[in-house]
């Protein structure tokens, strides 16, 4: 976040606040004595497009990635599965993911799903994330924040996904090479694709020793 | 250096040693590993927070002391404060604040409680050797480090004004800092000197809860409730600055005409200069303590006498509790004043951009400005230029030169007007043009290297 970006936002209204619905799942939930919560690894919260917010992430996402060790957290934006409706664009669902950012115990990777890519995009632009892993992202602003304190980018997309126009977009805007899994671009929640996609995910943070 | 130990010195190699471990040492520990450094940061007491955790023996904290800036300009720019919390956030919020900060950045582990940096001299050219002094038990240590950020903040020693007969005064008599809890207020007579924050804050409580409340204050000054035209006042003010010079002057004029009139009605002179020249009091309930005769303003204290205090204007009250709200002075102990361009006789520091030493490339202090905005940000993108600095120097020599000359070009936008007096005066930075100077500075060590 560049010093003029700061004094930009301090200088504009912030946003509605809203009570956000955020998901947690610590190692210690899974009651399994073989998995423990590793304090070497950072902390992971997911966000995603889909209206159904956190709880999209309940069916598989945070029990896989606590059980390798990480606490995993999933914030519901503004409108989305049990937090209000409130005004405010992509601007103010960023605000809601650095909001739920803060309150994690330790520095955070954030992981974006479709549109929540480019929510946790812009939330990497004003609180230092340890990791960002973007999957299949949709609606990407075209003015990007470069991420704070130069954190680690995956991009993950589908295989249909990997020639559209937007997700070469976001691979030059970072200057990396999205992954593909196999599936498509709803499969990411549940499901074989899903588990693929996460296996990818799990070991690329544990390869970036986050 | 016998006195300390004959061996030799611990080789820290490229590390940093970071000076305290209150709010700015937290942010520059943060940055600093950030931007790759290993770090050490010696606290002098058991505890992290700084003068905001009661708990630290130094700590300044008054009854009931809250932000005087709201929450948007004051929380650390890239850790943002819970956005329930009020606008104006307590002590103890604060502390909370920085307590989970230095546990999200896993900062304590990095932290040297009880340690205490006794001295500290140039080795080997820019690099620093540093004497630790551990609060008890073993011998002083000595360690190299490859640079020095002095993060001590200035509310430490308190300033203490003399006055005739203070000394023989048979009433309690004790600095804001000692006045830990509101129940010493209870039904005295209370006698507030001092017309800082500190002071009308105390005013307020003594107003509240003592039996009665003269404040003694020597020159007036800004007076701005907590907020104006419905937002917080700092964050009104603020905004304005982004319109074009004279739209600005206008409308900043306009939303303190109430104020302004408010604080002459109760026989306040407001200064000819703008609030943002000077940290102005930010309390919206004095004026009205003021107005309802809860609080009375008196000049400036002439004498004590005994039981009595006689004022500048004559008239003299019998108080049971004299309480000095009359700030602090901005003291480093721990290195010699020439380091940071000082000189015996005028130890105040004289630095290049108000953080980087004019003698050492590697010595820096943070957060010794008084910006009359938040400070956290302003150390944020402090300790974020310092860390940059230091990487530049190793990889980009030429860089490094140019900068150099940047830096002495920006001390002189804002050199210290000679005329002030009280020692925290010295350390008013306009906060708009102190930021735009630490913006020019982080753009020139970021820019990409010329090709």
């Amino acid at each position: 976040m560049s010093l003029t970006a700061w004094i930009r936002r301090a200088r504009t209204p912030e946003p509605v606040p809203v009570r956000r619905e955020i998901a947690v799942f610590e190692p210690a939930d899974l009651f399994d004595i073989e998995i423990k919560d590793n304090p070497e690894t950072n902390p992971v919260l997911c966000c995603t497009g889909d209206s159904a917010g956190a709880a999209a992430f309940n069916a598989l996402w945070l029990k896989r990635i606590a059980s390798s060790g990480r606490y995993a957290a999933a914030v519901s934006v503004r409108g989305q599965g049990g937090t209000p409706a409130a005004d405010g664009g992509p601007e103010a669902r960023a605000h809601d993911v650095v909001q739920a950012a803060v309150t994690v115990p330790r520095q955070t990777v954030l992981i974006g799903h479709g549109e929540g890519a480019a929510w946790a995009a812009l939330a990497a632009g004003r609180y230092p994330a340890a990791g960002l892993v973007l999957v299949s992202p949709q609606r990407f602003p075209k003015q990007l924040p470069k991420p704070v304190g130069e954190p680690p980018i995956l991009l993950v997309v589908s295989e249909s996904e990997t020639q559209s126009k937007e997700v070469q977009a976001v691979a030059d805007e970072y200057g990396i090479t999205p992954l593909t899994f196999a599936g498509a671009p709803d499969d990411v929640f549940k499901g074989a694709p899903a588990e693929g996609l996460l296996d990818a995910v799990l070991s690329w943070l544990d390869a970036q020793k986050r | 250096m016998q006195e300390y130990s004959s061996q030799a010195a611990y080789d820290r190699g490229e590390a940093v040693c970071v000076i305290g471990a209150g709010a700015s040492g937290l942010i520059a520990v943060k940055n600093l590993r950030e931007n790759g450094f290993e770090v050490d940061c010696y606290e002098r007491d058991t505890v992290l927070g700084g003068l905001w955790n009661p708990q630290n023996q130094h700590s300044p904290l008054y009854p009931n002391t809250h932000l005087v800036t709201s929450r948007s300009q004051t929380e650390i720019p890239d850790f943002p404060m819970p956005d329930d919390w009020p606008d104006y956030p307590s002590a103890a919020q604060m502390l909370e604040y920085l307590t989970s900060y230095a546990k999200h950045f896993g900062l304590s582990e990095h932290i040297w409680y009880g340690s205490e940096i006794s001295h500290l001299e140039t080795v080997e050219g820019a690099r620093f050797e540093v004497v630790v002094k551990p609060a008890a038990g073993s011998a002083a240590r000595r360690l190299r480090y490859g640079a020095v950020i002095i993060a001590t903040g200035h509310h430490w020693a308190p300033n203490l004004p003399s006055y005739p007969g203070l000394d023989d005064f048979r009433g309690t008599v004790m600095h804001s800092s000692q006045l830990k809890d509101p129940s010493r207020l209870r039904g005295k007579h209370v006698l507030v000197i001092g017309g800082g924050n500190s002071g009308v804050d105390i005013a307020c409580e003594a107003a509240v809860n003592a039996a009665s409340c003269v404040h003694s204050v020597r020159r007036g000054s800004w007076h701005l409730p907590k907020y104006l035209g419905g937002e917080p006042s700092d964050y009104a003010l603020a905004r304005l600055a982004s319109r074009p010079k004279l739209l600005r002057r206008f409308l900043t004029d306009r939303i303190l005409k109430g104020p302004k009139r408010l604080a002459q009605r109760m026989g306040i002179e407001t200064p000819g200069h703008g609030p943002g020249d000077e940290e102005p009091v930010r309390n919206g309930r004095y004026l009205e303590h003021v107005g309802d005769g809860s609080i009375k303003r008196r000049g400036e204290v002439a004498r004590f006498d005994g039981y009595d205090v006689a004022f500048a204007d004559g008239t003299e009250i019998r108080p049971d509790l004299v309480v000095l709200a009359t700030g602090y002075q901005p003291k480093i102990a721990c290195v010699a004043p020439e380091l940071l361009g000082g000189t015996r006789d005028q130890p105040a520091p004289k630095l290049f951009a108000r953080m980087f030493s004019p003698k050492a490339q590697t010595l820096a202090v943070a957060g010794l400005v008084e910006p009359g905005v938040g400070v956290l940000p302003i150390v944020h993108w402090q300790t974020h230029a310092i860390a940059r600095w230091l990487q530049v120097r190793k990889s980009d020599p030429e860089r490094a030169e140019s900068f150099k000359l940047q830096v002495n070009a920006e001390s002189s936008h804002n050199a210290v007007s000679a005329a002030d007096d009280s020692p925290r005066r010295r350390l008013v930075v306009d906060a708009e043009e102190y930021l735009a100077s630490l913006g020019r500075i982080i753009d020139t060590l970021e820019q990409e290297p010329a090709k």
